[in-house]
């Protein structure tokens, strides 16, 4: 009796949270792959048949009548990837030493300073990349400072450039990256530091053999959470870069919205999808063996 | 071990970062206030013309088209506003359900798929919003639902129910089981120990997780784009097709009012999550 009413309650918590993720969340995702493998419509839309040169397209068996291989999709790809790494590894040099610094600060300092970075995470993110667009342009604040002091004399053509589309990420992604790591960097263990020291190490071999152990669960998880959305990232890109720091979000939005062709766009979404999913199963992979 | 030079280049280092991150938020806070608006850059004199003018109160010397147009393009912003506020309310309201619903199955339950369902209630969150956005593009597309506020609403509680799922858990892992145990064993039935003993304690980590739910809601730029019809932007939405337009000086002010909104609830939720439980 008892039973059959706990199993009535789990059913009633979990049919809700079944239904609609089953429902929007899974399906629409298993659409993008069938999508991905039909035949784009003449004006739009989709031909129910089976077609696997939207692939072709990308990877180099395409027709060659109807689909052009064009190398350039890979190398939007292989971008897409490199700024994301960019990212997460600036992202990793800014935030790692402020960890430690905002760590050893006392308790309501420390509480301010934790306050100080999530603040940025409650507003608006494209309030965030527009004051970017404020500071970059031609006649932005960074060369009128820079050309006042004299240290240029022509502006900067930073805007609408990859190292613009990278600052922005890094400027965006710094919540995500900083919260995991000072989570390990506060429970690292100062006991085995100063024993370290104590025993004749010098600071780089405590540094290496210490504290980055202790904190590389942090580090790869701020790493995964950076990565991901960096990856697809389209706002960024469309703000910030120019032809030039075209990514694949960029190129899916642009299948999507203004070529129509669909199949297309969802056989570059399910390449996006990939590479978030290998990541994620080497995360979960490796936390599961017990090694960071 | 700590050096009083190295402490001094960590201090200066750190407060680069947060002059790093700030800068750019009072960068838009004080060109809203600056006249010029051909170069906003250079600074002409303080006003607050484009606050007056985004809500239509200024008289402008305008010919009467520009003032039409104009006029127009405020109303949008504020349907904007109200379109975004609409979808926030009930995105909140059900993910906050489902997401509280699912965290209290999973730590109180043991059944063969919990496992699964911590996994699987990840996911949402941590794919990619372009993918989310299309593949739900394509799903309404294809079955022929009409592109609305209700299916921005459907996408939002996709991802957030994840988030409030997450904060609701870890404020079940800090409770202690012995209470419910007791009610229980005092003869209360299952849905009295949740009522009366299980949700007053999960209370601040259910209104942490609506209020997060709530501000990302608002905030969403990505699945809504891709799942809004055309009569129904949002305030990100509606911003961000401004900005490819051209800017202008009226961002600044509408960017500033949203800053200013986001720090008062940035504050609120951490009051809430400093309040003691009684």
């Amino acid at each position: 009796m008892a039973l059959r009413r706990q199993s009535a309650i789990l059913a009633v918590l979990l049919a809700p949270v079944t239904m609609f993720l089953g429902v929007f969340f899974l399906l629409p995702l298993l659409i993008i792959a069938l999508f991905s493998f039909l035949t784009p419509g003449l004006y739009g839309g989709v031909e129910w048949a089976f077609y696997h040169w939207n692939y072709g397209r990308i990877f180099g068996w395409a027709d060659g009548i109807m689909e052009v291989y064009e190398p350039v999709y890979l190398q939007i790809l292989g971008r897409s990837l490199g700024y994301a790494a960019l990212t997460v590894m600036l992202c990793l040099i800014l935030c790692y030493p402020v960890a430690f610094w905002v760590s050893r600060l006392p308790a309501r300092w420390r509480l301010v300073f934790l306050f100080l970075i999530t603040l940025p995470f409650f507003s608006s993110l494209i309030v965030r990349l527009y004051a970017w667009l404020l500071i970059l342009k031609p006649s932005g604040i960074l060369n009128t400072v820079l050309m006042a002091t004299g240290l240029i004399s022509e502006p900067l053509e930073i805007l609408y450039s990859p190292a613009a589309v990278v600052l922005g990420m890094v400027y965006v992604m710094i919540p995500f990256m900083f919260l995991p790591l000072f989570a390990s960097v506060d429970n690292l263990d100062r006991a085995q530091v100063e024993a370290s020291m104590d025993l004749g190490g010098n600071r780089l071999q405590t540094f290496v053999k210490v504290i980055l152990p202790q904190t590389l669960p942090g580090i790869m998880g701020g790493a995964v959470i950076v990565f991901i959305p960096s990856v697809g990232n389209f706002i960024v890109p469309d703000i910030l870069g120019g032809a030039k720091g075209l990514m694949i979000g960029n190129l899916v939005e642009q299948q999507f919205l203004s070529a129509r062709n669909w199949p297309f766009g969802a056989a570059l979404s399910m390449i996006i999808m990939s590479v978030v999913l290998f990541v994620l199963l080497i995360a979960v992979t490796r936390a599961r063996r017990g090694q960071p | 071990m700590k050096s009083p030079l190295g402490w001094a280049a960590l201090t200066a280092f750190s407060l680069l970062f947060f002059a790093f991150i700030y800068a750019p938020l009072f960068v838009i806070i004080g060109y809203s206030f600056n006249s010029n608006p051909v170069n906003m850059m250079i600074w002409e004199e303080f006003t607050l013309d484009w606050y007056t003018g985004i809500f239509g109160l200024t008289e402008r010397a305008m010919d009467a088209n520009s003032r039409a147009a104009y006029i127009e393009s405020t109303d949008q912003m504020l349907a904007a506003l109200r379109n975004s506020l609409f979808v926030a309310v009930f995105t909140t309201t059900i993910s906050t359900v489902m997401g509280t619903a699912t965290a209290i199955a999973l730590a109180r339950y043991r059944f063969r798929a919990r496992k699964l369902y911590d996994g699987f209630l990840l996911l949402p969150m941590m794919m990619p919003d372009i993918v989310l956005g299309i593949g739900l593009l394509i799903f309404f597309v294809t079955l022929g639902m009409q592109l609305s506020l209700m299916t921005i609403i459907i996408g939002h509680c996709t991802f957030l129910t994840s988030y409030v799922f997450i904060i609701v858990q870890a404020r079940m892992a800090g409770l202690n089981p012995a209470l419910e145990e007791a009610s229980a064993d005092l003869g209360a039935s299952e849905w009295v120990t949740l009522r009366k003993v299980l949700l007053p304690q999960l209370a601040p980590g259910i209104m942490g997780g609506a209020l997060l739910a709530f501000v990302i809601s608002m905030d969403d730029l990505v699945i809504t784009y891709f799942v809004s019809g055309t009569g129904d932007t949002t305030l990100p939405v509606f911003i961000f097709g401004m900005i490819r337009r051209g800017v202008k000086p009226e961002i600044n002010a509408i960017a500033t009012l949203l800053i200013l909104a986001s720090v008062a609830i940035a504050a609120l939720g951490l009051w809430l999550r400093s309040r003691k439980t009684d």
